[in-house]
């Protein structure tokens, strides 16, 4: 027969074994990867399994189909249909069972030769084995063979049997006689034993599904069909039978045969194989001809009562195994949801699993439970592991909110220690906002500065970034230094001015003070280690010879850089000669240093004055470095010039380091809208944003919407504290967000609430002291309100007055009523505090009706059997932690 | 970087939806065995069932949390044509001591005459809002008035989407720069009926819905999709699961003061991905919208991230029985670049026929193979073969 359409049948018995079966048979057996057993020959049939050929089988030309013995002895039996109508038993593989070698190359001749096109053994008696056959004239095309009946008399036929079997001597295993010959004037496509009793036999017939009972041969059971192909019964349901014809599946119920229960929806090309899964209820899948997808059908059994019809649910899902394209699949007998597919050409097999959809979600703490089948898998963002994977942004927002990131208004730069410190924009961004903080020496020279220009002003106090403040720039002096350590005079301007000055103070260069000092600076730098940047910085400010000498000290220090020391060589050469050797190699040579500093240094010396685009528009230098080079060696024209091109590249990526020349302005807002947008970090965007002035910058609708999710963020997260911090720390800014009183205890007599009386004092927090809240028992009692001078009411515990402060134990000390001291300490301010269920209206002490419903659900009044507790979302966490502690 | 463990579900069937609560210490799990299971996650971070009970009668799709600020309330949808709202109410006291909680419907919403395929409550600014769609097209919108009374419920819009609704997922951006949005998925698997994925809009003046974007590049079936939560951002994000995971991006364009129409965005796409190698069923992301999770039928679940040039690449793969991936690859189409050069080839000739199976192959079907069995059978095998005698 053709090669091109294989097919694949699993062993019944053997888990690991199959055969495929195109122009020859041949048995595999799966196995592990890499396992002892798998040769080297062994084919990859997925990631982790392989197949190793164990047999093939050529003895049986002209296959038409093929049909595994389906018990356990003898193994490896196979019945081959051919094209001729017989049916010829083999075997693979070297089995020594003396009853096999007997029925080996057993043959079964119908009358007439016509194609064999199905076959099946009997499940129960195993020794009837059916076929199906093309139509003859009026003979029948349903033959069933009993393969332990001995050899026929007819010694004529068998005796060209002799001729006609290849390498089969034996006329003894030539059998011509069919024990059933059912299905006259007809051909079989198709053929299945019925489980539901071993004497039914379903055949697909040409236009109608037959049921035949070899009880009483001369009935049978049909319907008219088209769907006669395939037919196969499931393994979870004996009743529910699929076939198909042409690209359409029907499922028939055989206790109503009369016509289809259910069809699928038709495919556009025929269908070629249907299987039922043996290892899952009610999975259908089906294949069609050149087709590189498996669909599978998911009939659930559920009779939805509403409506009158009862249609199961079916979800429809196609799988592809491999690109190629598809010529068999076969399920795997008991392994869940595996087949091996094998493709249409060239013998491709793939070991698949049919994989449930796996339905998943993120929880506001980053861990990832999803759903597989039955299963549930929950999966956290491990801590460790590779610790070169970046953290998650909301994984590091929420580090940064436990460690009060933000929160350091006095020492502002701190800020970024709290974020991590291993980010440099953050970095640069909380330095950068170190001028506010009036503690800082630099800010109080920044503020007269800005005072002394905008008198009274508003936004004295507000940063509004380098840009500004060199727009603004007036009265610049340029003069031209020469080279320390060298006498001749250079032709390098330089430029001066007063806001020149006070952004290079920004920018950290210099400290306060008329002349420019940066000795200070790179003094720093060098106790940081960071050699190269001191010594372009030396440079820049034309001291040679320092620089030269930083890069010395570097190459000395410990785990310095060796190299350095050459870089320094290389810097000692320098001459301003146009022409020079060495012009021409720096500039040639620059661009291979792996140290942007080092690069920057050389673009500077071989750079014409005026054209120093190899410094300004070296990315990996720090802004800040930038900047106050800029502010140096730019003219009044070039100056603005490059920072509003900065500007907006700084605008444009997003990045923190801008904030230097944009300040807390609206050109701040909208270059933290696109880090926003970039990184989602809001916490930071809050806390920065915070800080700008309160009119212009922090009423920004986006300003306010960070605000408003880093809350909303700090809620999902269960950090109610964080958030009342940042709350107060909100408030403290920006006044206006202070949120209004929300509850007041109002007298039941007059009305006015009982903290009436102190509204007069600057704090509304305090006004509950006086009621023994916070302060000591022996401070003064008020027991009555202030406005009418009627008593407050009691409560329903002690039945004191409100206001009477709680003595330690209620219910004359039970013992088990101890609780440990720091939690007991963390309620003490709260046990005189006025509490009361919103559903009863019955309340008292805090503390006492705490302590009440430790041991009780029902509200402590007589007759009242309201649940206070357990209807507060927060009274059940009291009880969960309770109940866990204990 | 991630490590998975199992948790004992104890459901009788597939289970189709996991949802958590607003502050992931509550789960809600739905399944074909037509129950809801509510989970709690103990201080040691254990799960606990502590409700299931049975809430359809026929396979739940989808389960989800309301903000807790209503309370809580989840609501289910399911084969059985209804979408039904549960609250959980304070029980009896040996409940509590079993530590079970005790649900009970508020509502059921019967409008739809097909499978409810999806329900989504709408953002918490929004008020207490509920959407639905169905196998018939239908994206219906309840709002309950009274937030304090969950039993009743007025369909406030029907959104008539044509096509076979899958999954629903709201804007979630609080931002008054961004009017409520809604984003509706389709697993039509006709490719002629063009985009898959529709975006309406509400319109404050028209007091409507009305469509705003239609994504037309997404012709295949639509599985699931979900908007990145918004964070400030100025733009929206949208992750879809078709035969690839897809990530959109939605910027919304400034709009002239004096128009009415709804909003146009400038439509990118951002990444686009089949290492799925299958179907993609679910998509999710993280609380930031930086890490998304998707499920194909490949039986993985795939971690993505975006580097800080937005470039987003996979993190992480995870089989679906929580083993770990060997290698990195991971995918079943993977074994067979072993197989040699010559299937390679074939293959990559097949590859355009995924897709569009009905035209890329019909050339294909050609080839008589049919016909060679029928050569087969009337040409009995001849009768004398010069044997190897």
């Amino acid at each position: 027969m053709s090669g091109s359409k294989p097919d694949i049948l699993w062993s019944p018995h053997h888990a690991d074994r199959y055969v495929i079966c195109d122009s020859e048979l041949g048995l595999y057996r799966i196995g592990p990867v890499g396992s002892g057993e798998t040769k080297a020959g062994a084919l990859p049939l997925s990631v982790e399994t392989a197949a190793t050929l164990l047999a093939i089988n050529s003895d049986t030309p002209y296959m038409k189909c093929v049909a595994w013995y389906p018990k356990h002895e003898p193994e490896c039996l196979l019945a081959v249909g051919q094209a001729n109508g017989r049916v010829v038993l083999t075997s693979l593989g070297q089995s020594h069972n003396s009853k096999c070698k007997e029925l080996m190359g057993k043959e079964f001749v119908p009358k007439h030769a016509r194609q064999c096109n199905t076959l099946a053994w009997n499940p129960v008696d195993s020794n009837w084995l059916a076929a199906g056959l093309d139509k003859h004239r009026a003979d029948f095309s349903v033959l069933i063979w009993d393969i332990s009946s001995k050899f026929s008399p007819e010694a004529s036929v068998a005796a060209e049997k002799i001729r006609l079997s290849s390498g089969d001597t034996d006329s003894g295993l030539v059998v011509t006689k069919p024990l059933y010959e059912l299905g006259q004037n007809d051909a079989c496509l198709s053929l299945c034993w019925l489980p539901r009793d071993q004497k039914l036999l379903l055949a697909g017939m040409h236009r109608n599904l037959a049921i035949f009972d070899l009880r009483n041969t001369s009935q049978k059971t049909f319907v008219n069909t088209k769907a006669i192909q395939g037919v196969t019964v499931d393994p979870h349901f004996p009743d529910r039978v699929a076939s198909f014809f042409e690209g359409q599946v029907a499922i028939w119920d055989l206790r109503k045969f009369e016509k289809p229960v259910l069809t699928l929806t038709e495919q556009p090309k025929p269908l070629t194989k249907v299987a039922w899964c043996p290892t899952r209820m009610g999975l259908l899948a089906t294949l069609t001809r050149d087709s590189n997808i498996i669909r599978l059908y998911d009939m659930q059994h559920t009779p939805t009562p509403i409506g009158d019809e009862t249609e199961p649910t079916i979800i429809e899902r196609s799988v592809q195994p491999s690109n190629s394209l598809i010529g068999s699949f076969a399920w795997h007998p008991t392994s869940q949801n595996r087949m091996v597919v094998v493709s249409a050409a060239n013998r491709v097999m793939t070991d698949f699993t049919v994989f449930e959809r796996i339905s998943l979600a993120w929880s506001s703490t980053t861990s990832l439970m999803w759903a597989c089948g039955r299963h549930l898998y929950e999966c956290a963002e491990g801590v460790g592991g590779e610790g070169t994977v970046e953290k998650d942004i909301a994984t590091k927002m929420r580090q940064r909110a436990q460690s009060r990131y933000g929160h350091d208004t006095v020492q502002v730069w701190k800020n970024h220690l709290l974020a991590g410190g291993d980010d440099p924009q953050l970095k640069s961004l909380w330095y950068t906002l170190v001028p506010f903080p009036m503690q800082v020496s630099l800010m109080k020279q920044y503020t007269e500065d800005v005072e002394q220009k905008q008198q009274g002003s508003k936004q004295a106090l507000v940063y509004s970034g380098i840009k500004n403040i060199v727009k603004s720039s007036s009265g610049t002096t340029e003069n031209r230094r020469c080279w320390s350590g060298s006498d001749r005079q250079t032709d390098v301007p330089r430029f001066h001015s007063e806001e020149r000055s006070l952004a290079l103070r920004l920018c950290g260069w210099i400290n306060r003070g008329p002349d420019i000092n940066v000795e200070p600076f790179l003094r720093s730098l060098e106790g940081e280690g960071e050699w190269e940047r001191a010594a372009a910085v030396a440079l820049f400010n034309l001291d040679i010879r320092r620089a030269i000498q930083i890069l010395n000290k570097g190459a000395s220090a410990e785990r310095g850089d060796l190299n350095l020391n050459v870089v320094a060589m290389a810097l000692s050469g320098y001459t301003d000669e146009k022409s020079s050797l060495w012009r021409e190699m720096c500039s040639s040579l620059r661009l291979q240093l792996k140290n942007p500093y080092l690069c920057v240094m050389f673009a500077f010396l071989t750079s014409e004055p005026g054209t120093y685009d190899g410094v300004l528009y070296e990315s990996s230098v720090a802004v800040t470095d930038r900047v106050a080079f800029a502010c140096m060696f730019l003219n009044d024209a070039q100056l603005p010039r490059y920072m509003e091109k900065l500007t907006s590249e700084m605008k444009e990526v997003g990045n923190l380091e801008g904030i230097l020349l944009t300040g807390l302005t609206k050109d701040g807002v909208d270059l933290m809208e696109s880090y926003v947008d970039r990184t989602g970090d809001v916490q930071t965007a809050s806390f920065c944003m915070l800080k700008g002035s309160p009119g212009e910058v922090v009423k920004d609708p986006r300003v306010q919407c960070w605000i408003e999710n880093y809350r909303n963020l700090l809620d999902a997260w269960r950090f109610w504290h964080k958030r009342a911090e940042f709350d107060i720390h909100r408030s403290k800014l920006d006044p206006s967000s202070k949120p209004l009183a929300q509850v007041f205890v109002s007298c039941n007599f007059c009305g006015k609430s009982i903290s009436y009386s102190c509204s007069a004092m600057p704090h509304q927090g305090r006004g509950f002291s006086q009621y023994g809240v916070s302060g000591s028992p022996t401070k003064s009692k008020v027991t009555s309100c202030p406005g009418c001078r009627k008593p407050l009411p009691r409560c329903a515990l002690c039945l004191m007055n409100m206001g009477t402060p709680v003595s330690n134990c209620p219910g004359t000390g039970k013992s088990d009523e101890k609780v440990d001291l720091t939690r007991e300490n963390k309620l003490a301010q709260f046990n005189n505090w006025f509490t009361w269920c919103h559903n009863c209206r019955h309340g008292g002490h805090a503390g006492h009706i705490l302590s009440w419903f430790r041991d009780h659900t029902e509200c402590p009044v007589s007759a009242c059997t309201c649940k206070c507790m357990q209807l507060d979302t927060t009274g059940n966490l009291v009880f969960l932690s309770r109940s866990q502690s204990d | 970087m991630f490590v998975a463990r199992s948790i004992a579900a104890d459901h009788k069937d597939l289970i189709h939806d996991v949802s958590y609560d607003f502050h992931g210490r509550r789960m809600a799990t739905c399944s074909s065995d037509q129950s809801v299971k509510v989970w709690d996650k103990s201080e040691s971070g254990e799960w606990h069932c502590t409700a299931s009970w049975k809430t359809h009668s026929g396979s739940v799709w989808r389960v989800t949390w309301a903000h807790p600020e209503f309370g809580q309330v989840l609501a289910s949808c399911s084969f059985d044509r209804t979408a039904a709202v549960w609250e959980e109410i304070v029980g009896e006291s040996n409940d509590k001591q079993r530590g079970q909680s005790h649900w009970i419907k508020r509502t059921t919403l019967v409008d739809s005459r097909t499978s409810v395929t999806d329900v989504k409550f709408a953002p918490k600014h929004m008020g207490l809002m509920l959407t639905t769609c169905s196998a018939d097209g239908v994206v219906r919108v309840y709002e309950a008035p009274d937030v304090m009374n969950l039993s009743q419920w007025s369909l406030q819009h029907e959104i008539s989407c044509k096509l076979s609704c899958s999954c629903i997922s709201w804007n979630p951006s609080s931002s008054r720069a961004h009017p409520p949005m809604i984003a509706v998925g389709s697993d039509d698997s006709n490719v002629m009926y063009g985009g898959k994925v529709q975006i309406y809009e509400y319109n404050d003046n028209t007091r409507k819905y009305a469509k705003a974007e239609t994504l037309m590049t997404v012709t295949d079936a639509v599985h699931d999709i979900a908007f990145s939560p918004n964070l400030g951002r100025s733009f929206h994000v949208l992750a879809i699961a078709t035969k690839d995971v897809r990530i959109f991006k939605l910027v919304p364009l400034r709009k002239e003061s004096s128009s009415t129409g709804p909003t146009k965005f400038e439509v990118q796409i951002v990444a686009q991905f089949d290492n799925h190698n299958s179907q993609v069923w679910r998509v999710s992301w993280n609380i930031t919208s930086t890490l998304l999770a998707s499920s194909g039928d490949d039986g993985c679940v795939r971690l993505w991230k975006a580097n800080y040039m937005d470039n987003w690449k996979c993190t992480g793969i995870l089989k679906g029985d929580g083993s770990p991936v060997n290698g990195s690859s991971g995918q079943p189409g993977a074994m067979n670049t072993m197989v040699g050069s010559a299937v390679q080839t074939s293959q990559n000739e097949a590859l355009p026929s995924v897709g569009r199976p009905e035209l890329a192959t019909d050339c294909l079907t050609a080839l008589p193979s049919l016909g060679l069995t029928d050569t087969a059978a009337l040409t009995p095998p001849p009768p004398s073969l010069p044997g190897p005698d």
